[in-house]
C-alpha cells in the first residue's frame, strides 16, 4: 500500500513539475524575452541576462524535482565546470539531462533538437539562450566554432537523442566533428541514472519503482589532437573518436555494470 | 578520365578519408546507408574530389548523389562540362 502510494505520488509531484515547467517556460518565451529586448540593447549583454534566467530557472526545476521526492542526485568535480569555453559532452539517458546540465554552469550554450526551438513551452528559452539547433550539418559545427571562440560553453548531448532503455550508446558524429575540427578539448560529463525513468519512449506518468536516482561526473579534460596522429583526416579523426567516447560514455553511464 | 578510372579513384579517396575497407565499395554503394557517410563527411569529400577533376563540385549537386555510382557520373559530367 505504502509503496502504491508513494507511486501515486511521485506522478502526481512529475505532472506537477512538468506542468510549472511549461508554464515557466512560456512565461520567459512571452513575457522575459520582451522585456530583456527593452532593457539590453546590447546583444551580447542580452544573451548573457537570458542564460542567467535560464540557469536558475533550470535549477529552481531540479530543486523542485527533488523537493517532491520524484530524483535525487549526487554531483562531482563540478568546480572542473567553473572554467570559460568548455565543449561538454555528455551521455543523455533521461528527458530531463539537459536542464541539469544547464543548471550547474551559469553561463552556457547547448546544441538542441531543433524541435525544441518550435515547441511553444520550450522555445522561449530555447531562443533567449541563443541555443544551436542541431539539423545543420557542417553549419552546427561553424556555429560551434563562434561560441567555442568567444570562450562560451557549449553543452552537446553526442548521441542526439535519449539512450534507449537497453543502453546502447549510439553517437552521432556532430558532437566529435565539433571537437576535431575545432581543436577543441572535451568535458566529458557522465550521468548515470538508476532506476532509469523518462526515458526514450517512456512518458512522464510511467514513474520508476522507486525515485530516480542521478550520479553526474566531471570529468578531466580528454584532449582530442591525439586522434588525429599520423595525419589522419578528419573526417577519420571523427571516427577514431567516437568509438572512444562511445566506449567511455557506456562505462560510465553504467551500462558495464547492469 | 573513363567513368572506370573515377570510379578507382572514389574507392581510394573513400578509403583514405573514412577508412572504409575497399572491398566493401561497390558502385551501388549507398554513401549515407551503406557507408555511414553523413553530410559533414559529405563536404569533406567534395574537397577530396577537386583536385581529381580540377573543378569542384557544387554542395547542392552532392545532395542528389545517393550511391558511389552517382558521385562518379556526377564527376563525369563535371570533367565534360564548359562550366569552369
Amino acid at each position: 500500500m505504502g509503496k502504491r502510494l508513494d507511486r501515486a505520488w511521485r506522478i502526481v509531484a512529475t505532472g506537477f513539475c512538468f506542468f510549472v515547467f511549461g508554464l515557466g517556460g512560456l512565461v520567459l518565451g512571452l513575457f522575459c524575452v520582451p522585456v530583456l529586448l527593452l532593457f539590453f540593447r546590447d546583444p551580447r549583454r542580452r544573451l548573457r541576462a537570458s542564460r542567467f534566467i535560464v540557469h536558475h530557472f533550470f535549477r529552481f526545476f531540479i530543486g523542485l524535482m527533488n523537493f517532491v521526492g520524484v530524483i535525487s542526485y549526487e554531483l562531482t568535480g563540478m568546480e572542473k565546470l567553473q572554467r570559460p569555453g568548455l565543449l561538454i559532452l555528455a551521455n543523455h539517458p533521461s528527458l530531463i539531462d539537459v536542464i541539469f546540465i544547464i543548471s550547474l554552469i551559469p553561463q552556457s550554450g547547448c546544441v538542441v533538437k531543433s524541435a525544441l526551438a518550435r515547441n511553444p513551452f520550450t522555445r522561449g528559452p530555447v531562443h533567449a539562450a541563443g541555443y544551436i539547433t542541431n539539423d545543420a550539418g557542417l553549419a552546427m559545427v561553424e556555429d560551434c566554432r563562434v561560441h567555442l571562440a568567444g570562450h562560451e560553453t557549449i553543452v552537446i548531448f553526442p548521441e542526439g537523442t535519449r539512450t534507449p532503455l537497453n543502453g546502447e550508446i549510439d553517437l552521432q558524429r556532430g558532437a566529435a566533428n565539433v571537437a576535431i575540427r575545432c581543436h577543441q578539448a572535451i568535458t566529458p560529463v557522465s550521468i548515470r541514472q538508476s532506476p532509469r525513468g523518462l526515458a526514450k519512449g517512456q512518458k512522464w506518468y510511467q514513474v520508476p519503482p522507486a525515485p530516480m536516482h542521478f550520479v553526474i561526473r566531471v570529468h578531466d579534460d580528454l584532449q582530442v589532437d591525439p586522434f588525429s596522429d599520423g595525419g589522419a583526416p578528419e573526417p577519420l579523426a571523427v571516427r577514431r573518436l567516437n568509438a572512444h567516447l562511445k566506449s567511455f560514455f557506456e562505462q560510465e553511464s553504467g551500462r558495464a555494470a547492469s | 578520365m573513363t567513368k572506370d578510372e573515377l570510379f578507382k579513384k572514389c574507392v581510394e579517396i573513400l578509403h583514405e578519408t573514412f577508412d572504409l575497407p575497399e572491398d566493401r565499395i561497390k558502385p551501388e554503394s549507398r554513401l549515407y546507408e551503406d557507408l555511414d557517410i553523413d553530410s559533414i563527411d559529405a563536404v569533406d569529400l567534395i574537397v577530396r574530389m577537386k583536385p581529381v577533376v580540377g573543378k569542384r563540385m557544387a554542395p547542392e549537386a552532392f545532395k542528389s548523389v545517393r550511391s558511389v555510382q552517382d558521385v562518379v557520373d556526377a564527376l563525369h559530367t563535371l570533367i565534360h562540362s564548359d562550366a569552369p
